[in-house]
């Protein structure tokens, strides 16, 4: 008994072997569970019926840098959970690196930005990010009440550091929000994200 | 003191001079425009660079920076008249930041701006050229970096070039990528690839990658499928499945194994959903004819090495108390051919799983060779445990009830389950020494194809199960062993001894791939697991009550599962591919495609060592052969580059490398002579001085 259970564990270690994938628009978004701050989970499933705004965060990359310090991110989280989207910010960065926030320094961080998502969540491991594919902060994704990710990409059409860009810059996720809201398609699905790497 | 040397240099250089570079800084890098000549004439062209010279490790990017990041980008204010044109970018490198892949450049890059000067500019008068530059410096950490040049010349009826700066700028010319007129091919994408194909290239070298100019085209971090096809060539890169529509044209950078770089502009069309299958490792490629041992020949080895592993510290113990117990018991139920028989199905359907997991793995994708289990530090972890587990076994501080390693005088329950999960575990322990041990051999045989494969590792197995096979077919050779008696006590306890000399080597192994407080959790964990086996064997004692006995089993459960879990949960290091260590005062550099490129363009003979710490033979080489005084005054001597390609773990582009070699697993040596024309030479995998004298007396 005792040496099959070494057998599975040794099939287990061997089998357990990193997949490359990535989120693709038009197709399911891939389901996941990460907890909260408070310890809370939360999974994708169980906002099933409303549209989910994902949104990669690393608070010392300088492009976060730029729509937290520009007041865009918190004005695009207020505008939008007003309207009932669910607003998830995700941090990918693995323990040590840059970006990385044990539970407890959460409130204070958000406090101090006046961040105001519905949640956020912890993936020091990174297994969310790399199932979406997640490459800079920020990247943000657009999930459809059924679960369709319907946007990809970048915050804007302006990548730079600049605050003063933000002004002039289309917004793809507050005008794929603003369609999909009212039942027409997104025009730009996808675009290139433009950040720091994630720091898995 | 390189920042210090930096900001003098930039303090230096902000001192304003006609014609002179002017310079400006971020935290890590210093960015200059350099004028190629010293005054501007009318009419004519003048080439200014920027000069971006970035501290170790920190990198700036190309124009398509790859998952992340964010291209230099340079802003003109010019005088009336003057127009600049666009930056021309010089071949990017591949730069890797954990899962993700971007591109762009470390050290020091030229970006070349042509500025056109109006044929009405007086000479006699003077202009000044403003350009405000950003840039994005990322080393794991990205700030964006800004400065403010401008740059004063005079205009002159000729502009004389400046004797001190042809040399910068024809090397700043010949990084850019070259015009590839007499080039033919064509692109196709697939549902999930897309392949471009050249059909004629004249003038290029091996193509080693593809840099595409499109930002979400494809998948940058999966590596391409790079192969030579008659006179062209042909990458296969894996798709983005959120790239939007197709351009019409493939646009992009090849770069080749001498270091230079091509422009590619290819038509770009939507083939079949099938019609281009994604991108796999690398066929290993077929060990050039003669230089390989025959399949006869690789059995025979195997077959010894096998044998052999029977004496390996990891195995040696197990085993040798499996022949106790038959000493001792002279068999059990159904005659002692039968153990021996069900033990070799043990060791050969085990040294199958291995390999099947192996090739089901690499055909699925995975760049792994052999030595792959010692590569992942869970594994490692697991593997100290058990080794623990069983010398704490063999202490006498637990039984388990169906002890394989029972001497103590109880028949083994199920006999014949029980000789087959012997030999299973017997592989199971000799895996670590495997690879340390005969790393090259089953790389070797991992290169070959898969039926070569399962042969070879038939041949180990058998190897290994043989001595026992030979003890339980032979009443004659059972009754030389020695007599049982209280030496089998002492014997299987001194055997313990020798097993927890193995947990030392995989620490110290842990150590290398996860730091310090890795080895300490390591450490840890080994308590919990061997607290675990002492509560087992408090709750397994006959003595021990039914309340204690369900306390202790439970208790022994969890700190078991604690100790495992610990163990295994601890994060390896970034990578392993660092600078290393200089031994016997040799300057090793970390190896990177790259790197060997550039130094081969250079005209530098090469010396790369493919390598890993859980390689023994590795380590006696290393240790032997190059460090050796004569080895090490000839290298230097020659001038020979010493790259270092450790594949302590996994590291994909080490395991492609090897097998462009034609090998899967460590250690290969490899000698590039100073003419990059001339093919590389393979060093055999067990080197001393003389070899390694010999072979550069050829090679350079």
């Amino acid at each position: 008994m005792k040496r099959s259970a070494f057998l599975a564990a040794l099939v287990a270690v061997v089998l357990t072997a990193p997949a490359h994938a990535a989120a693709v628009v038009g197709q399911p978004a891939p389901e996941f569970t990460l907890t909260d701050s408070t310890g809370k989970p939360h999974s994708l499933s169980s906002f099933k019926g409303k549209f989910v705004v994902l949104e990669w965060n690393n608070f010392d990359c300088p492009f976060v840098v730029k729509h937290y310090g520009s007041g865009n991110m918190q004005k695009l989280q207020n505008t939008y959970t007003a309207k009932g989207v669910v607003w998830l910010t995700v941090n990918s960065s693995a323990a040590g690196k840059q970006g990385h926030l044990q539970p407890a320094e959460v409130a204070g961080k958000l406090a101090e930005r006046k961040a105001a998502p519905s949640a956020y969540l912890l993936d020091a491991d990174g297994k969310a990010g790399k199932a979406y594919g997640a490459k800079t902060t920020p990247h943000m994704y657009v999930i459809d009440p059924k679960g369709t990710l319907v946007y990809a990409g970048a915050i804007d059409d302006k990548p730079s550091t600049d605050i003063a860009d933000v002004a002039g810059a289309r917004n793809h996720v507050a005008a794929a929000l603003d369609e999909a809201l009212a039942g027409k398609p997104v025009s730009v699905a996808s675009s290139t994200p433009y950040g720091c790497s994630v720091k898995y | 003191m390189k920042g210090a040397l930096l900001l003098l240099s930039a303090l230096l250089a902000a001192v304003p001079a006609s014609g002179q570079a002017a310079s400006g800084r971020s935290k890590h890098v210093v960015a200059t425009l350099v004028p190629e000549t010293t005054a501007v004439a009318p009419g004519q062209v003048l080439t200014v660079a920027l000069r971006l010279e970035m501290e170790p490790e920190w990198h700036t990017y190309w124009q398509n920076p790859g998952d992340s990041g964010l291209p230099t980008k340079i802003r003109w204010t010019l005088p009336e008249g003057f127009e600049a044109g666009p930056i021309l970018w010089p071949v990017p490198a591949r730069i890797e930041v954990g899962p993700l892949v971007s591109y762009g450049y470390d050290g020091e890059a030229w970006l070349l701006s042509e500025l056109r000067v109006p044929a009405t500019a007086a000479p006699g008068s003077s202009v000044t050229l403003e350009a405000k530059v950003d840039w994005l410096e990322c080393k794991e950490q990205c700030l964006p970096g800004k400065a403010q040049l401008a740059l004063t010349l005079p205009v002159a009826a000729q502009a004389a070039p400046d004797a001190a700066r042809a040399a910068p700028f024809a090397r700043a010319r010949e990084r850019l990528p070259r015009p590839t007129t007499g080039w033919k091919g064509e692109a196709l994408a697939g549902a999930q690839a897309i392949a471009l194909s050249i059909s004629e290239a004249p003038g290029a070298a091996t193509p080693v990658h593809f840099f595409p100019l499109a930002s979400e085209l494809v998948e940058y971090a999966v590596p391409q499928e790079v192969t030579s096809a008659g006179s062209g060539f042909r990458v296969v890169m894996a798709r983005n499945p959120n790239g939007g529509a197709l351009p019409a044209t493939l646009d992009g950078v090849v770069t080749t194994a001498d270091g230079r770089g091509f422009t590619v502009s290819v038509p770009l069309r939507e083939g079949a959903a099938d019609a281009v299958a994604p991108p796999k490792p690398p066929a290993p490629a077929a060990p050039p004819a003669g230089t390989g041992p025959s399949l006869p020949v690789a059995l025979g080895f195997a077959f010894v090495g096998g044998l052999l592993l029977n004496l390996m510290p990891c195995v040696l113990p197990v085993l040798s108390l499996k022949v106790l117990a038959f000493v001792k018991h002279g068999g059990g139920e159904g005659g002692a051919l039968r153990h021996g028989l069900a033990f070799a199905a043990g060791v050969l359907v085990f040294f199958w799983a291995l390999a099947g997991a192996l090739l089901a793995l690499r055909a699925g994708g995975e760049q792994i060779g052999w030595g792959f289990q010692l590569q992942s530090p869970p594994f490692v972890a697991f593997l100290a445990s058990l080794f623990t587990l069983l010398s704490l076994n063999m202490f006498g501080v637990f039984e388990v009830g169906e002890s394989l390693s029972s001497v103590a005088g109880r028949a083994p329950r199920h006999g014949l389950a029980g000789s087959f999960w012997g030999g299973a575990l017997a592989t199971l322990t000799a895996t670590p020494c495997t690879a340390p041990f005969m790393g090259s051999a089953l790389g070797f045989a991992l290169a070959q194809p898969a039926t070569v494969n399962f042969a070879v590792f038939t041949a180990l197995g058998a190897g290994m199960a043989t001595p026992y096979l030979a003890l339980s077919a032979s009443p004659r050779l059972l009754a030389l062993m020695p007599k049982p008696g209280r030496w089998m006590e002492t014997f299987k306890q001194l055997m313990g001894f020798v097993l927890l000399g193995t947990v030392v080597f995989l620490a110290w192994l842990f150590g290398r791939q996860t730091g310090i407080d890795g080895v300490a959790a390591l450490l840890l964990a080994l308590v919990l697991v061997a607290m675990a086996a002492w509560a087992y064997g408090r709750g397994t004692a006959s003595e021990a009550s039914g309340r204690g006995r369900v306390l202790a089993l439970g208790s022994a459960a969890l700190l078991l599962c604690a100790g495992l879990a610990l163990g295994m949960s601890q994060p390896q290091r970034a990578t392993a591919n660092a600078a290393a260590p200089a031994a016997g005062g040799l300057a090793w550099e970390p190896w990177s495609p790259e790197r060997l490129a550039e130094l081969r363009a250079a005209g530098r003979p090469v010396f790369v060592d493919f390598t890993a710490d859980w390689c023994l033979t590795c380590q006696v080489n290393e240790r032997v052969a190059l460090a050796s005084p004569e080895v090490a005054a000839r290298f230097q001597a020659e001038g020979v580059a010493l790259l270092k390609a450790d594949w302590t773990l996994r590291d994909e582009r080490i395991t492609r490398a090897l097998a462009e070699y034609g090998r899967q697993g460590v250690p290969v040596y490899v000698l590039y002579g100073r003419d990059a024309s001339k093919p590389h030479r393979l060093l055999p995998e067990i080197l001393d001085a003389g070899t390694i004298l010999k072979a550069l007396d050829e090679t350079l």
